[in-house]
């Protein structure tokens, strides 16, 4: 699987080309800023320093593209953590348990976790597409729709009930989300719910909606608040915690390893990407876990398992692009601009005849995720200054950024407009104890899940038993099922024992 | 202290028209309301599998939720937290209300004197009292936010003084 000649030539390579490295931390230090402003993407990033590279030679113009592309990887989860807004739809999921820890006065090492498990996410997505790039793509392109829409269900099903009291709560919140994620123009053509607005055809503006649905739930719950920090002792920046709480990573290999190859696996599928990565993985985590009611309320492993999928969600997509020569994102489309600036064409030849260049790239993000924990150390405890900054402050700077934020994605007023509707319904929900989050959740997947529902439809010619004779969705579908019985079943056992303990102590 | 029976069990919520969780009730009523003209509207377009696939049966599944949801809001438990005073209320919606003004008048009076006027008013309902602070920072935060996109974003916003 490993072209032993090739990867010794991609040494070679960047040995002997002192270019291709010190583009490495200036890149970094760019996506690591550009991820972490609410609404400014890493594509954007990307977008913007792509023709500094029509004069450099194809091998750091891509070095440092991946650097923008890693370093934003991880700058999303600096505001998520901090408060509450990710940076970008990969950090969703790190909202859920990285802010609560914020406000515990445990900003240090959720930071600290989140870097360390973004890192090693990034080493072992890579490490998989090392060895397996040629099958993993093969793999990608039989994904279909029913497959699809599998992994939608899968998702929207685990986390349909995030952070609520109760499950109808839950429910309905992710209900009305997947029902804001089908407005506009579906994919058989039909328009419903545009209120004559002409932008809405495409759909809600998902980014403006996100960031107003969970800043606007977070920020205007803290107007009566001084501080994100309420104790003046924890608001202490501390380097001695954040590494504390990068190694604290290293004490959970499993909730990291599975999150990095649910991220790499479904990284690989175009379309689908980091968004949806992060989101199961987190779901995944906690499931799995002992104490699920512990997330939610500052568990670390949720952090972890959000952040391992979302960076590892990188080598997956380079995996198809590379392979393929097919894009799973912004981000990777604008590598593959670069490639064409470069008079390079992705894909399979490109695979076949520039082996040791692919293996030279991907090295490079090997030693992209080691200068990442440096940098992004560096980053993280500047950028933790937030929690020092007064709230009466904080608060319409914030939704200030966050507005131009909305304005510099969608180019207009449509931005703004999106982003403030969606800030008054998340503090109205939250207010009243609706998880903002099913709603985000549900605007994600509501899209993808009814595109894949009617593709699968149409292929199917009606007829759901066609299902079938898809042995891979078949699995998800299996698996989906397998997990929500056992977690009915263990929650069914706690509960009996909490009965028996409670009448043994009367 | 919670009410019993005469078995010593929670005794059922008796119904109390000053107890109904208005505010909730009114927020998933008006969501519901909009699932249904939703529906209406999907329904008008084409009855085909094609559109309504997923639209109608999560329309369903809203509604039915928001029935259960509505007769927890008729009878809600007592609260776990005390209310939230009227004052820190209205200062919430203050600032919420301010947001919206800012949206609203953000093309008409330009991106720069809406985003100083939404500074100002917020770091005043924020309790910034000092007035040193309140005329210097709205300032300059505004010309490095008009600075800093006018350089990110490819495309023009409409601003008046900067």
């Amino acid at each position: 699987m490993i072209d032993l000649a090739a990867a010794g030539s991609a040494i070679a390579m960047l040995a002997g080309n002192p270019q291709a490295w010190i583009w490495m931390i200036p890149g970094l230090v760019i996506g690591l800023v550009f991820g972490a402003l609410p609404g400014i993407s890493g594509s954007m990033a990307l977008a913007l320093v792509l023709p500094a590279t029509l004069y450099m030679d194809f091998l750091p113009a891509i070095i440092f593209l991946t650097s923008v592309f890693t370093g934003a990887g991880f700058g999303g989860s600096v505001p998520a953590v901090l408060m509450g807004i990710p940076g970008t739809s990969a950090a969703v999921a790190t909202t859920f348990d990285g802010y609560p820890m914020s406000r515990q006065g445990r900003h240090n090492e959720a930071l600290g976790a989140a870097l360390i498990a973004s890192c090693i996410g990034v080493m072992l997505s890579y490490a998989v597409l090392f060895v397996l790039v040629q099958p993993l793509a093969e793999v990608v392109l039989r994904m279909g729709p029913f497959e699809m829409a599998a992994i939608g269900i899968w998702g929207l099903v685990l986390l349909g009930s995030i952070g609520s009291s109760s499950l109808a709560k839950g429910l309905f919140a992710a209900a009305i989300g997947v029902l804001f994620g089908t407005v506009g123009m579906n994919t058989a053509g039909y328009i419903r719910g545009d209120m004559g607005v002409s932008w809405l055809l495409d759909g809600v503006p998902t980014i403006p909606a996100m960031v107003g649905l969970l800043a606007a739930s977070q920020l205007f719950a803290l107007v009566n608040t001084r501080f994100i920090v309420a104790n003046e002792e924890d608001r202490k920046i501390s380097l001695p915690r954040i590494l504390a709480g990068g190694a604290s990573v290293l004490r959970r290999p499993v909730t990291v390893l599975r999150g990095a190859l649910i991220g790499a696996g479904i990284g690989a599928v175009p379309g689908v990407g980091a968004s949806i990565a992060n989101l199961i993985s987190y779901g995944e985590a906690r499931r799995s876990d002992p104490e699920p009611e512990s997330f939610g309320q500052g568990n670390v492993k949720g952090v972890m398992a959000a952040e391992a999928a979302n960076s590892s969600s990188e080598g997956g997509s380079m995996a198809t692009m590379l392979a393929l020569g097919i894009p799973g994102g912004g981000a990777t489309a604008i590598l593959l601009a670069a490639f064409a600036m470069h008079n390079v064409i992705g894909g399979p030849r490109f695979m076949d005849e520039n082996r040791d260049v692919v293996y030279a790239i991907i090295m490079s993000n090997f030693a992209q995720a080691v200068l990442l924990v440096v940098v992004g150390t560096a980053f993280v405890f500047v950028a933790s200054s937030v929690v020092r900054m007064p709230l009466r402050y904080l608060i319409p700077c914030v939704l200030v950024i966050s507005t131009m934020g909305a304005f510099a994605i969608e180019g207009s007023h449509a931005g703004p407009l999106t982003l403030c509707v969606f800030a008054v319904l998340g503090w109205l929900m939250a207010r009243n104890g609706y998880p903002v989050a099913a709603i985000v959740v549900g605007l994600l997947l509501g899209k993808l899940i009814e595109t894949e529902m009617l593709r699968a439809w149409q292929m199917a010619g009606g007829e759901w038993g066609e299902f079938l004779n898809h042995p891979a969705a078949l699995v998800i579908g299996a698996l989906m099922a397998v997990s929500l019985i056992w977690s009915a079943w263990r929650d069914w056992r706690r509960a009996r024992a909490r009965r028996v303990a409670a009448s043994a102590a009367s | 202290m919670s009410e019993t029976d005469r078995h010593g069990r929670p005794a059922p919520l008796r119904f109390s028209w000053r107890r109904v969780a208005w505010g909730e009730l009114a927020v998933i009523t008006a969501l519901a309301a909009a699932a249904l003209n939703y529906l209406i509207e999907a329904r008008g377009v084409s009855l085909n599998p094609g559109n309504l696939l997923l639209l109608q049966p999560t329309i369903w599944l809203a509604l039915a939720l928001w029935a259960v949801l509505a007769w927890g809001c008729l009878r809600p438990p007592p609260a776990a937290a005390p209310p939230e005073s009227w004052t820190d209320f209205g200062r919430t919606a203050a600032m919420v209300l301010a947001f919206v003004l800012f949206i609203l008048v953000l093309e008409e009076v330009g991106y720069d004197i809406a985003i100083w006027g939404f500074v100002v008013v917020a770091l005043f309902i924020g309790g910034e009292r000092r007035w040193p602070w309140l005329l210097l920072f709205p300032p300059v935060f505004t010309w490095a936010v008009v600075e800093a996109f006018g350089w990110l974003i490819p495309y023009p916003f409409p601003t008046s003084i900067v």
